[in-house]
């Protein structure tokens, strides 16, 4: 991490209200009626998981911290704010999104190297001209008014970690909970500290029944036990009574309410997590790949 | 850190946005690269808006001569179109002709670190817009007023340590900003400290910035031009800190008091062996773990300085001065001076005290800053000396 969050470009110029978030989604569908009735996509979330395997697809051998994948996937939102998704080739925009997170989280890969790995998964949809990704870089530099640091909520985590303190099962879930919000529009939703608390309280109270199973997401392990809705209710019961419920819980009530983080905000969060886990059942990788490649190929997006 | 709430930017520096927008469409649509695009080619009125945005910001100012070139970078004097007595330094990045190997490292970091830090000692970007030919202009602070290269090296200006204390401290406090935002800066030397016309020093050159790393996360070591390159890093170490900085604090301020570099060495060996006549040389008992650094070699065996080597080498500092130049060249990067530290120094409070601002001597240095704009970070302007610290790997750097 870079520079004060509360100074940031993040939080000046990316941080959206839910409903300015809507307004600006509604006007780029506005301007754009036919294409959109046109050409349907799966729910931004379902695309935003489909956007995530193919960047971690495309990381996977170069070595990519978790970090960029994140930065990248801040990107594409970004990006997406801005641009009609049926007016670009999701898959250049994805690589060049991967391309320069890579270098602004300090592990650059050669744009050759890049080029050559999307190629290798999308041979259809990138073409092996090097300036192609080049060029998209310039634009989605200057797409996003040069404003490329992200702050993200791992590093909160990790200095809480001690504080709290949390176990390391609960550290790996609460890892892969922030991984998981990315899939959501949380990070344009919330300052990265509020999510990471959210990670925390899921974390600790949805104690997952097997440990270490979890991997880079925390769906499977999360999904069935806060639908049971079992945990919802201790969540609510942090915003009026602390003092109630298990120790270990009510410590971190107690430390919560000394904190004076927005607890609303941490619950909505919560319940964002939810929505996107009962959406996540409805996922077919498939799906998303067919209504892009024939939206990207109908429109000669790829060219 | 998000979870503090405090805010260390001045709330009386006004943050231009840059909101240069893009020429999306050679990109992500159906146009062919290189196509110029014009707003009747293009079928959607909100692209028009996204450019119009971009030319807004274009159409502010206004370019003017040449002020430097570099491999990296031209820079031009401009001005504000509605003011044409505020000037501005629009740097043109350089892109090879077909986006090659996209936007480098250098040009990345400048952009990233700038948009974020403001601060009086930091050079400001206002605007960044991108160009009809497709390359970026950062709209720069313009500081006509060179560097202090120029005024350690011109033998007709006298200064004396009043002015070095006024110099040191904007410079103290600007790396302590970085550094309390989580960026090295790497190439800190004097041509990179430029002058405002008020006489501010200004941070410039964010080239090699980077933030600080993940513990445990490696970096590069081959950053930093050489005469001002800290002992751990000449030894190879791939895990540092603001130390590494206030190193290079610490060579400017004894170049500042001696008018001329005080360990220029002509080669990294070189430079490990003048480190350790200067001070001493590094051993297990004076700093623990130096062996086992990478590159660690020493040919003599140089007992540590103490205070009477400073005292006696840098006399017209003053005792007090002294002893705050000793605590930056300490060897050993855990118990050299942090920046704060150094702020927090008596120096500053003892006689004479920092010369103002307006009275600090000066020189016109248009074309000085044009040129160390233009540079690349590492690069100097001595032919023969040019000891280059840029060898950036670019797949292995992590």
């Amino acid at each position: 991490m870079a520079a004060n969050y509360w100074a940031s470009t993040q939080r000046r110029h990316w941080l959206f209200t839910r409903e300015k978030l809507a307004e600006v989604r509604e006007r780029l569908r506005e301007r754009d009626k036919v294409t959109h009735s046109q050409f349907p996509l799966p729910d931004q979330r379902l695309l935003n998981i489909y956007f995530n395997q193919q960047l971690i697809k495309l990381g996977k051998r170069m070595s990519t911290r978790q970090q960029a994948i994140a930065t990248a996937q801040v990107y594409l939102k970004r990006f997406y704010t801005k641009n009609e998704i049926r007016q670009t080739n999701p898959y250049l925009v994805l690589t060049t999104a991967f391309y320069l997170a890579c270098k602004m989280e300090e592990c650059p890969q050669h744009i050759r190297f890049v080029v050559g790995e999307a190629r290798g998964l999308y041979p259809e949809f990138i073409t092996p001209d090097v300036a192609k990704l080049g060029e998209c870089e310039f634009a989605l530099i200057s797409e996003m008014s040069s404003q490329l640091i992200v702050h993200h909520p791992y590093r909160t985590l990790s200095e809480l970690q001690s504080e709290l303190p949390l176990s390391s099962d609960e550290v790996a879930l609460a890892w892969s909970v922030i991984n998981d919000h990315y899939l959501t529009d949380l990070p344009l939703l919330h300052p990265p500290h509020i999510i990471a608390i959210m990670a925390i309280i899921v974390a600790v109270v949805f104690k997952p029944s097997h440990p270490g199973s979890f991997g880079n997401s925390a769906q499977s392990a999360l999904a069935g036990a806060m639908r049971d809705g079992g945990g919802m209710g201790m969540l609510a019961a942090l915003s009026d009574k602390p003092g109630s419920g298990p120790p270990r819980i009510q410590k971190l009530v107690q430390w919560l309410a000394e904190s004076e983080i927005d607890i609303k905000a941490v619950i909505e969060c919560t319940q964002e997590l939810l929505s996107l886990y009962e959406v996540w059942e409805q996922y077919s990788e498939k799906h998303c790949k067919e209504l892009i490649g024939r939206m990207v190929k109908s429109k000669n997006l790829d060219k | 850190m998000a979870l503090s709430p405090f805010a260390s930017r001045s709330p009386s520096v006004t943050v231009a946005s840059p909101s240069s927008a893009l020429r999306l469409k050679a990109a992500a649509t159906h146009h062919a690269p290189g196509q110029a695009v014009t707003a009747k080619s293009d079928p959607n009125p909100e692209r028009e808006l996204t450019e119009q945005l971009n030319d807004d910001v274009r159409r502010k100012y206004v370019k003017g001569k040449k002020l430097g070139e570099g491999t990296y970078a031209i820079v031009y004097l401009g001005h504000f179109r509605d003011d044409p007595s505020s000037c501005v330094a629009i740097k043109k990045i350089k892109v090879n002709a077909e986006y090659k190997d996209g936007l480098t490292m250098d040009a990345i970091r400048e952009v990233k670190y700038l948009q974020e830090l403001s601060h009086r000692n930091v050079i400001a970007l206002h605007d960044v817009f991108s160009s009809k030919d497709q390359n970026l202009n950062l709209v720069l602070e313009f500081l006509p007023g060179g560097d202090l290269e120029m005024l350690i090296k011109d033998g007709d200006i006298h200064y004396g340590v009043g002015d070095v204390k006024a110099w040191m401290g904007m410079l103290a406090r600007g790396v302590w900003f970085c550094h309390e935002n989580f960026v090295l800066h790497r190439d800190i030397k004097p041509n990179n400290l430029l002058i405002a016309a008020d006489g501010e020093v200004k941070l410039a050159d964010f080239g090699l910035a980077r933030s600080f790393a993940d513990p445990y996360l490696n970096m590069t070591h081959q950053v930093i031009t050489r005469w001002y390159r800290p002992p751990e890093l000449l030894f190879g170490a791939k895990q540092y800190s603001g130390a590494v900085d206030v190193w290079s604090m610490g060579m400017v301020f004894a170049e500042l008091l001696l008018r001329v570099p005080l360990l220029a060495g002509m080669s990294d060996l070189d430079q490990i062996s003048k480190i350790c006549e200067a001070f001493g040389t590094p051993t297990e008992e004076n700093w623990p773990g130096v062996t086992q650094l990478a590159n660690y070699v020493t040919d003599k065996a140089v007992p540590l300085r103490g205070r009477e080597f400073f005292l006696q080498q840098f006399p017209t500092a003053g005792p007090v001065g002294a002893d705050l130049l000793m605590s930056m060249c300490v060897l050993d990067p855990r118990k050299r001076a942090t920046a704060l530290q150094v702020l927090q120094h008596k120096w500053w409070a003892t006689e004479p005290r920092p010369t103002k601002n307006e009275d600090l001597p000066r020189k016109s240095g248009t074309k000085k800053m044009g040129d160390d704009l233009a540079r690349r970070g590492g690069e100097t302007d001595d032919g023969p000396f040019k000891n280059a610290a840029r060898q950036l790997d670019f797949g292995g750097m992590k």
